[in-house]
C-alpha cells in the first residue's frame, strides 16, 4: 500500500514537473516564434535572413563572437550603434539605427530568437531579465543618441 | 519527370527567346519638317543626357554607358529599409555579369547631402564591388529626383515620415543601348531579380542577332 502511494506521489510529482517545464517551453516557443518574425521585420534587411550579414557592409549574427556580449547586444537592438566595431576580427563601421518603437518583451522575443538560433542557447531571455538592462542603457542612449537614418 | 521538366523548359526559353522585350519609355510627340511639310510622329523618349559624380570622384556623363545596357537604381546609404535588400539583390547582377563589357550597373544616391564620394566609396568597397562596371554615383539633389522621377519612372519622392526619410520604390529599371527603358523590376524579391537577369540575357541577345 504505502509502496502504491509512494509510486502516486512519485507519478505525481513527475507529471508536475513535467507540466512545469513544458510551460516553460511553451513560453520560449511563444518568444522565438514572436522573435523569428520581429527579427524578419526589424533586423533581416541588413543582417539577413540566415543571420550572415552583408559582405563588410553588416555584420553576421551567425557565428559571431560579438554575442558574448549579450547585454550590449539587447541594448544595441533598441537603441541602435554608432561608431566602429569589431566582430570575428572584422571591422565594421556603418551606424545601426535604434528601433525605439520595440516594447522590452519585443526585445526579449528578439534577443530570445538571436540566442537560441545563433548563440547556442535552449532557453529563453525573459522581458523581466532585458527590462533592467535597456532601463540602465536607455540613460546611455539618451546621453549618446545613435544617429538618425533620415537624411 | 525530369524529361517533362527539361521540355517545359526548352518551351519556356524558346517562347521568351524568340519574343523581343517591349519597350517602356513614354512616346512623345516630335514635329519635323519633311519635305516642307510638318509632320508630327512619336517617338520613344530615351533617358537624357546626365551628368554625376562618381564613387571614383570624376564625372559619369551618358559617356559611360554608351553602347551598354544597364540598371539603373535609386538608394541611399543609410538607408535601413529596403536599400540594404535592394544591395544584396543588385550584388547578385554584379556576380552574375561581372566582367562583362556590354552590362553596367548605376545606382543613383537619392540622399547627396550625406552620400558624398567618400561614403559611396566606402560603400562600394564594403559591399565588394571594384572597378566600374557598377558605379555608385551623387549629384545635385534635384537634378537626381527630376531623372529618376521623369526619366526612369521611378517614385523618388522626401517624405520624412517613413523609416529612412524617403519613400523609394525599391525598383531596378533595365535600359537598352538606345537608352530606352526595357522593363522595371522589384528589386527587393528574389524573384523580381531573377527576371531581370533574365531579361538582361533575352536584351543581350537582341543585340547578337
Amino acid at each position: 500500500m504505502t509502496i502504491r502511494l509512494g509510486l502516486y506521489a512519485t507519478l505525481a510529482g513527475l507529471l508536475t514537473l513535467a507540466s512545469c517545464q513544458s510551460d516553460e517551453e511553451i513560453k520560449r516557443q511563444k518568444y522565438i516564434t514572436e522573435g523569428i518574425l520581429l527579427y524578419k521585420s526589424n533586423c533581416a534587411n541588413c543582417h539577413q535572413a540566415d543571420g550572415k550579414g552583408v559582405a563588410a557592409l553588416y555584420p553576421p549574427l551567425a557565428g559571431s563572437d560579438y554575442l558574448a556580449n549579450k547585454d550590449k547586444v539587447i541594448c544595441l537592438i533598441k537603441y541602435g550603434l554608432n561608431g566602429p566595431i569589431v566582430v570575428n576580427g572584422k571591422r565594421y563601421n556603418r551606424p545601426m539605427p535604434a528601433q525605439l518603437q520595440l516594447s522590452d518583451l519585443e526585445v526579449a522575443e528578439i534577443t530570445t530568437y538571436i540566442y537560441n538560433e545563433w548563440g547556442k542557447e535552449t532557453g529563453l531571455t525573459s522581458v523581466t531579465a532585458v527590462t533592467p538592462i535597456l532601463k540602465a542603457c536607455e540613460t546611455n542612449a539618451q546621453q549618446n543618441p545613435a544617429p538618425a537614418s533620415a537624411p | 519527370m525530369a524529361v517533362v521538366l527539361l521540355a517545359a523548359g526548352l518551351v519556356l526559353s524558346c517562347s521568351q527567346s524568340d519574343e523581343k522585350l517591349p519597350i517602356l519609355s513614354r512616346r512623345e510627340a516630335v514635329t519635323k519638317v519633311v519635305d516642307g511639310k510638318s509632320v508630327t510622329d512619336s517617338v520613344y523618349q530615351t533617358i537624357p543626357d546626365f551628368a554625376f559624380v562618381s564613387q571614383y570622384g570624376d564625372t559619369v556623363t551618358a559617356k559611360a554607358i554608351a553602347n551598354k545596357i544597364y540598371v539603373a537604381d535609386f538608394f541611399f546609404t543609410s538607408c535601413p529599409t529596403i536599400c540594404p535588400k535592394m544591395k544584396v539583390q543588385l550584388k547578385r547582377v554584379y556576380e552574375t555579369f561581372k566582367g562583362n563589357p556590354d552590362v553596367m550597373l548605376l545606382s543613383h544616391t537619392i540622399d547627396p547631402a550625406h552620400d558624398s564620394v567618400a561614403v559611396l566609396r566606402e560603400f562600394a568597397d564594403n559591399l565588394g564591388v571594384s572597378g566600374r562596371q557598377w558605379l555608385f554615383v551623387t549629384g545635385d539633389r534635384e537634378t537626381i529626383y527630376d531623372i529618376g522621377q521623369n526619366s526612369y519612372m521611378v517614385t523618388a519622392q522626401q517624405d520624412s515620415s517613413a523609416p529612412g526619410g524617403v519613400v523609394h520604390s525599391g525598383a531596378f529599371i533595365l535600359v537598352d543601348k538606345q537608352r530606352h527603358i526595357r522593363g522595371i523590376y522589384d528589386g527587393t524579391t528574389q524573384e523580381g531579380v531573377d527576371k531581370l537577369m533574365n531579361d538582361i540575357n533575352r536584351l543581350l541577345a537582341e543585340y547578337k542577332s
